[in-house]
């Protein structure tokens, strides 16, 4: 490929050399890899699908202008070499890789990035979530190819998560536009399709999958990334993906040896440290960016009652809550001792974002009788708790009955508040009726849910901010609103407009400290990722972001040593 | 015969119009709908719900989202999978045929077994033999299905002799047919195995059943004092009679074949259609549910249309009125 080049361009060589993998000498080809899913992936569309089980197979496929790196979290080039913007930071202009070529042979250039932005992402008739993430207040991007390798993008406004969203997977024009014109892109690129309709840049390609039981991914000999000395990557030559719903199967397998990898539930490691085989190595890589936590309703135009509303509307009695719960107890049952208490909507898995400063309401009963005494509650001679107009404090509890961890943690939580004097009624609900309650009808007292995290807080912005859809605890009403919040709105509209690194961390440090101040959002714990593999990998390098394959081209099965029994694979097909 | 044929394919009609209206309204009335899990979604706006809710024909009213979906089936257009983004009579496609061979293997080794085992304990009833398989009968008949997948499971995975989960285990591209085909039928023993271990038992019981009824006849104490062989005695007078009622039992189980085999094949992870529909109702996949209740029902009234035409076949009683 790179004979193909006219000039030679010298900080392109740099850059090129730069973030190449560095080469091994004992790094082999070959290889395959047999992994499980827990989930049916869905299609091969990373437009229009995006629930984890199609990411995780379109992640190998696909590629963006840019990647965020699996181990430091930073946005690093990946089709784009380089970028600047202009001087009123709302033009960015991304000049792309010469190099890279589609898995069937075109070269990519900046066409199929307009493409992709304008036919496929701001497409009315095609529904995707990529639309809400890249439109900045409702306003859409505009794109413009520039030259053959340089596009420009025009935003409405200053954003600085744009770079990271710059990791949107890019598609080739020359394949999808006849489907995109005949309207037929939404159902496209599906279980149905053939291995040559689905076509990216990135390190594997599709070779073979039958739905709902495996995916084969082979080797894209096109893909443009080398190792240091010029060898092709990826080392590997087949992933070979198995749909394994239950998950206790999947630990079977791979105790037997037919999986190379699998994640572990904290009973699955119990499970496997019992009688662990000898080739087996366990990675924990802390804290998952997940997070639990318990939201009492705080919305005056809700339907519960008037003295409960003033209740949870009452800081120190979220205090008081959040002193009581036993959270090492929550972790020492919930996920057998491997996890993490949680105190803020930020984790020391970000270490770009996570402010350690944040006011910690650590376990001690005494001090959350001490709140509950100062905003006027009482225990009664029963031993039961009641406000200062004699109400007797009783709420219900819910949460979704298909998750049986979150059922217990209720539990758990009730007999905490219970020592507090507190009436909690338990009742789990069908995830349907859960999502109806909280999101329409809002009746509910209390919840206790779960998020999945992401690096840069702006994208959990619709639960931080007052107008957002999921702002759980005070949806939708002016006349709800604390003045905190709206120091939050604030935060996030500031935060996402400024480029320097230091000003926004203030800014979302500041954040952090107000909402922990405030308790909207009670937090638990979250539990540790924790990864077994076969002992027969080199390059590997698993994180709670990246997981086990954040740098899956640069993996390669060490070589066997002479004399082994095990039959394998040979190298260097 | 053909009278009967074409009547059974009538009635077809009205029988899947019902069944698929009342439950398109029940997937309808339950709380929730297939987007719930979106709406969880920090990133996910309602605004780009709502379009894919009318991407779908779903803010119609319901009884004109049901005419519609109905106009499509007579174009053998089941509709579209929301989960999936591709049509659902391509998913079915895919998942009926691992059902239907896990279905004809059990059923047919499952009555291979049962019925000479039968006729060996009928012809010597009350003998020490005959209790013995009665016991082992009675014990299939009162496990539970997934109970008995449970333990299989449990002890194959404790053995190693049989793989688990899945229809294969190669992956190699120049894999002969002769392999392939090795691989399928090994994956296919576990569930099939289960399957063929609970029904065993209660065809057993019929058939012996039959047979002793049949062989306790006036006509065959009479072929027996003629003297007519022992082997025709048992095989021509006494055993065909015998299979009748057992063809409407075949007619009922071929009918039967997605629901029986659902919860076996969830545990020993066989991927049929069991699985497929479980989990779109689960997710309220409204399209796919109801593309799959339509194969069940079209499967069970021609299941059942098999037997009779078996039972008229082998009996010319049947026939000629």
């Amino acid at each position: 490929m790179c004979r193909r080049h006219r000039k030679i361009n010298l900080v392109f060589l740099f850059l090129v050399l730069f973030f190449c993998v560095p080469g091994r000498s004992d790094a082999t080809h070959g290889g395959s890899v047999v992994i499980s899913s827990s989930s049916i992936p869905k299609s091969f569309n990373p437009v229009v699908a995006k629930e984890t089980s199609t990411t995780f197979i379109t992640g190998f496929i696909f590629e963006g202008l840019t990647a965020t790196d699996g181990i430091t979290q930073q946005v690093k080039p990946n089709l784009a070499i380089s970028w600047n913007i202009d001087s009123t930071g709302k033009i960015w202009t991304f000049y792309l890789r010469k190099d890279v070529y589609w898995n069937d042979g075109i070269q990519f250039t900046a066409r199929d990035v307009k493409f992709t932005f304008d036919r496929l992402i701001f497409n009315p008739d095609i529904p995707t979530s990529s639309r809400d993430v890249l439109s900045i207040d409702g306003k859409p991007i505009k794109v413009e190819v520039v030259e053959k390798f340089a596009v420009r993008f025009y935003l409405p406004e200053r954003f600085a998560p744009f770079l990271r969203l710059m990791g949107q997977e890019i598609l080739p024009e020359h394949k999808y536009k006849q489907i995109v014109d005949r309207k037929a892109f939404s159902f496209s690129m599906g279980l149905d399709s053939k291995p040559e309709d689905i076509v990216g840049t990135g390190p594997f390609m599709l070779e073979d999958f039958r739905p709902g039981e495996w995916v084969i991914l082979k080797k894209n000999k096109r893909y443009w990334k080398k190792d240091s000395q010029g060898n092709s990557l990826p080392y590997i030559d087949r992933i070979i993906i198995l749909t394994i719903p239950d998950q206790n199967l999947a630990l079977l397998k791979f105790k037997k040896g037919e999986l190379d990898m699998i994640s572990l539930r904290p009973q699955d490691y119990l499970l496997l440290m019992k009688d662990k085989p000898a080739d087996v190595k366990i990675f924990n890589v802390g804290p998952s960016l997940g997070s639990e936590f318990l939201v009492f309703n705080q919305n005056l135009d809700s339907s519960i009652a008037e003295y409960k509303k003033q209740w949870f509307r009452n800081v120190k009695f979220r205090w008081a809550v959040s002193c009581a719960i036993d959270r090492q107890t929550i972790i020492d049952n919930i996920f057998a001792g491997l996890g993490h208490p949680l105190y803020g909507p930020v984790n020391e898995s970000v270490p770009e974002f996570y402010n350690n400063r944040i006011r910690k309401f650590h376990y001690d009963l005494r001090k959350a009788e001490m709140y509950l005494a100062e905003a006027g509650f009482k225990k009664g001679s029963d031993g039961l708790l009641y406000d200062r107009d004699g109400n007797q404090v009783s709420f219900s509890l819910i949460t979704n009955s298909n998750n049986s961890q979150r059922i217990e943690q209720a539990n758990l939580i009730r007999t905490d508040l219970e020592k507090l004097g507190m009436k909690v009624n338990f009742l789990p609900v069908d995830f349907n009726s859960l999502v109806t309650r909280i999101n329409s009808t809002r009746d509910w007292e209390a919840v206790l849910l779960g998020l999945t995290g992401s690096v840069d807080p702006h994208f959990g912005k619709n639960v931080w901010v007052t107008s957002g859809h999921l702002h759980l605890w005070n949806p939708g009403s002016p006349s709800s609103v604390y003045s905190w919040e709206k120091e939050i709105d604030s935060i996030f509209q500031q935060a996402a407009m400024i480029f320097e690194p230091e000003k926004r961390k203030q800014l979302y440090d500041r954040w952090q400290e107000v909402f922990c101040e405030n308790q909207p959002m009670i937090f638990t714990a979250t539990s540790d990722v924790i990864y077994a593999v076969k002992d027969k990998f080199g390059n590997l390098k698993p994180t709670v972001y990246g997981g086990l394959f954040h740098n899956i081209e640069e993996i390669y099965i060490l070589p066997i040593e002479s004399g082994s029994s095990k039959a394998r694979k040979k190298i260097g097909k | 015969m053909k009278k009967l044929v074409l009547k059974r394919l009538l009635q077809l009609i009205p029988m899947l119009i019902g069944m698929s209206f009342v439950s398109f309204i029940i997937i309808q009335s339950s709380p929730g709908d297939y987007f719930a899990q979106m709406k969880m979604n920090p990133e996910i706006s309602p605004e780009t719900i709502e379009s894919m809710k009318v991407n779908f024909g779903l803010d119609r009213p319901i009884l004109v989202q049901y005419l519609l979906w109905l106009k499509n089936m007579c174009k053998l257009d089941f509709g579209v999978s929301f989960a999936y983004h591709i049509p659902v009579r391509t998913l079915i496609k895919f998942r009926l045929k691992n059902t239907i061979c896990l279905a004809i293997f059990s059923l047919v080794i499952s009555w291979v077994i049962a019925l000479p085992l039968a006729v060996f304990a009928g012809y010597r009833e009350g003998t020490f033999i005959d209790k013995i398989f009665s016991m082992l009968a009675y014990l299939s008949i009162s496990l539970p299905s997934f109970f008995v997948a449970l333990l299989f499971v449990y002890f194959i995975s404790k053995t190693n002799l049989l793989p688990l989960g899945g229809t294969r285990s190669i992956f190699e591209v120049d894999a002969s047919s002769f392999a392939l085909f090795k691989d399928y039928m090994e994956h296919l023993l576990v569930p099939g195995l289960v399957l063929c271990l609970v029904n065993v038992g209660g065809l057993f019981r019929l058939m012996k059943n039959n047979f002793i009824e049949t062989f306790n006849t006036p006509y065959v104490l009479a072929a027996w004092a003629r003297g007519v062989p022992r082997n025709s005695v048992i095989f021509k007078h006494a055993l065909r009679n015998a299979l009748n009622p057992m063809f409407t039992i075949l007619g009922m189980e071929i009918g039967g074949i997605l629901n029986g085999a659902a919860l076996t094949e969830i545990i020993c992870g066989w991927p049929g259609m069991g699985s497929l529909i479980l989990e779109a109702v689960l997710s309220h996949d409204l399209y796919l549910v109801m593309g799959s209740l339509v194969i069940s029902g079209f499967l069970l009234i021609v299941g059942n249309l098999i037997g009779d035409i078996l039972i008229a076949f082998f009996d010319p009683r049947i026939r000629i009125s």
